[in-house]
């Protein structure tokens, strides 16, 4: 069942789709990154057009696939893309990063060591798989991405490997002066292009990220979409069906966001996908069971799958929808902000491990989802208490492997080549330099104020000079 | 007259108009010990952070309403909270006081201050506005 809306009465989001328009603001902070004597920046589709109109390369247009599968990028190409995912990063996060400490997970902590981690050796791993499948083989990983649910293979993990990698990670060391802006030229390369390859292959239409294509991440193909659709139930606002649904999402959620240690991780949206009754649908994974980390024992014990994936349908004109975006960390936020009550129909599936073929999938019945929400709970409580008897030190560095560990190993699974990375490269150890900086963040505000202000002011994205030469690594260790 | 202690960002607008008597949560066991009373739904909950994870079980079982001294609807705990339709008032700060949230530099001042002046009051949130949510005292 959908509401037969007059379509198109109430509704204004399609208006952010016109060449012309700038979209809304959702806040009233600006960026000034490395552009200081230009005009700030806004957020949204505005921000997105200033960008690309400063871009000194063609890196943030529609790019081609032999674009894609060049080897490395130029100076002037990882100066525009450094300075849109450092925009990027605060167009998603700026207010986010204002939620302070956690009470539980030292998370600013893990995160700042996560960072530093990733850069200094995801451009090991990265390498080692572009080598084992081939450029087009990288495509191909994210393509596959089209035509499955449940999947980490999404746009968050995928934009974590540039945004964060190398992003917050070369940001995180300028700012410990452990490296200069002209140095790692090369290994920032290897990251940047798996992130483009990843993301091209899955989004298909010459972008790599949601916020160049106004915040669309419509990536499903049609027929396999369809497949998704047929499986969803009418729900009415207010109906005993309508909160399962509703409860159901938000307490998968929840456990989503905890197995990852509060991290976006676990979750993923795609979307909106218009229906042929004007209604949308947003396509949401829940991963509430990671077997890779070994705190997720509660999970499977609780005999949760892998990931729910929830299909859900919204009527745009029942809450006068303005604008929706599906960011790049796989988020949805809507104006006006409160969604939930236009949810009129709804659909679950259940994958059991990260690689359950889709002909397995489950689909679970609206009037099931009580036994389901059940065994969320109990893995809640217990996960809880589990984390709440961690020590500080525990709980870093397992959440410093949620991000080290958890932003590549979807993709390294599915090229098949996470053992050998764990095994010959020793993916899994700490760098030395890693270990050192332990107790360095964690002096004189390192972690929860000079880091955050640099990367979400955009102060701390400096730029490759005019001397960098994409062959440089880190040549010395001077002053 | 309806007397508003405290203002703050509202994680999402909601005719839902929650009423409790707030209480502070301060650790995770704090959280664990309210749950084990059964009181939960009869609380406003008052914490610093707006991240989920400490808030996770009183989230997961059904509390009613929420008061942060951080974050934003953009937060962890503001996405979740819309998810749950639990009203949520983010980085609140007392209309008694001109002490505010500063990331990163504000101390245990600002944030104590905030507990003793809400700890214990009966108050109902007033979240209808888009951006505005309001901790309104009740008797």
């Amino acid at each position: 069942m959908t509401i037969e809306a007059e379509v198109g009465k109430r509704a204004t989001y399609k208006d952010r789709y016109k060449e012309e328009d700038d979209g809304l603001r959702f806040q009233d902070l600006e960026f000034v990154g490395n552009f200081i004597d230009l005009p700030p920046l806004k957020d949204g589709i505005l921000g997105d057009k200033v960008q690309k109109e400063r871009a000194q390369s063609k890196v943030l247009e529609r790019v081609t696939k032999d674009d894609v599968l060049k080897d490395q990028f130029t100076i002037p190409e990882l100066n525009d893309l450094n300075n849109y995912l450092a925009w990027n990063v605060w167009d998603v996060l700026v207010m986010r990063a204002t939620e302070g400490v956690s009470g539980m997970i030292p998370r600013q902590e893990y995160e700042i060591l996560a960072f530093m981690h990733e850069f200094y050796r995801w451009p090991e791993f990265l390498r080692m798989t572009t080598d084992e499948v081939g450029a087009q083989g990288i495509l191909d990983i994210g393509a596959q991405s089209r035509r499955e649910i449940g999947t980490k293979v999404n746009g968050v993990h995928d934009w974590c490997i540039g945004a964060v990698g190398f992003g917050m990670g070369r940001c995180g060391l300028l700012a410990l002066d452990a490296i200069k802006p002209n140095d790692y030229v090369e290994e920032s390369n290897e990251i940047l292009k798996f992130m483009q390859r990843v993301l091209y292959g899955k989004r298909q239409d010459g972008f790599i990220l949601n916020s160049q294509d106004r915040y669309r991440a419509r990536i499903h193909d049609t027929d396999f979409l369809q497949t998704i659709i047929d499986q969803i139930e009418p729900l009415e606002e207010g109906s005993p069906r309508h909160e399962q649904f509703t409860r159901f999402n938000a307490a998968a959620e929840l456990l989503a966001f905890l197995d990852h240690f509060d991290c976006r991780l676990g979750l993923g949206d795609t979307g909106p996908y218009e229906l042929p009754n004007g209604n949308i649908v947003i396509i949401r994974d829940l991963f509430v069971n990671e077997e890779e980390y070994h705190w997720s024992d509660v999970c499977g014990d609780a005999g949760l799958p892998h990931a729910y994936t929830l299909a859900i349908e919204i009527d745009p004109n029942a809450m006068g929808l303005a604008e929706i975006r599906v960011n790049d960390i796989s988020t949805t936020f809507t104006r006006p902000k409160n969604y939930i009550p236009a949810i009129v129909g709804g659909a679950v599936f259940a994958r059991e491990k990260w690689d359950t073929p889709m002909a397995n999938i489950q689909t679970i019945k609206i009037q099931d989802l009580p036994a389901q929400l059940a065994k969320v709970q109990q893995a809640t409580i217990k996960l809880y208490t589990k984390m709440s008897k961690m020590s500080k030190r525990e709980l870093i560095w397992a959440g410093h492997d949620v991000y080290y560990q958890g932003m590549i190993l979807p993709h390294l699974r599915r090229a098949g080549t996470w053992d050998k990375a764990v095994q010959d490269l020793q993916l899994k150890e700490v760098d030395q330099r890693i270990a050192n900086y332990y107790y360095d963040i964690q002096k004189r505000g390192f972690a929860q104020e000079t880091v955050p202000q640099k990367i979400f002011s955009g102060a701390g994205y400096l730029p490759f000079g005019e001397k960098a030469d994409i062959r440089a690594s880190k040549a010395s260790w001077l002053f | 007259m309806t007397t508003v202690l405290a203002e703050g960002f509202n994680a999402f607008e909601t005719t839902k108009s929650p009423e409790g008597t707030v209480k502070y949560l301060g650790s995770p066991q704090d959280v664990i010990q309210l749950l084990s009373s059964g009181k939960l739904a009869e609380h406003i909950l008052l914490v610093r952070g707006g991240t989920t994870t400490f808030l996770s079980p009183a989230l997961s079982m059904g509390a009613i309403g929420i008061i942060t001294m951080s974050g934003a609807p953009e937060s962890h705990l503001g996405i979740l909270s819309r998810e749950f339709q639990t009203p949520c008032v983010m980085t609140a700060y007392l209309t008694s006081s001109d002490s505010r949230y500063v990331v990163g530099k504000s101390g245990d001042a600002h944030f104590e201050e905030m507990a003793a002046n809400l700890e214990g009051k009966h108050v109902r949130l007033d979240v209808t506005d888009s951006e505005v949510g309001r901790v309104v005292l009740m008797d």
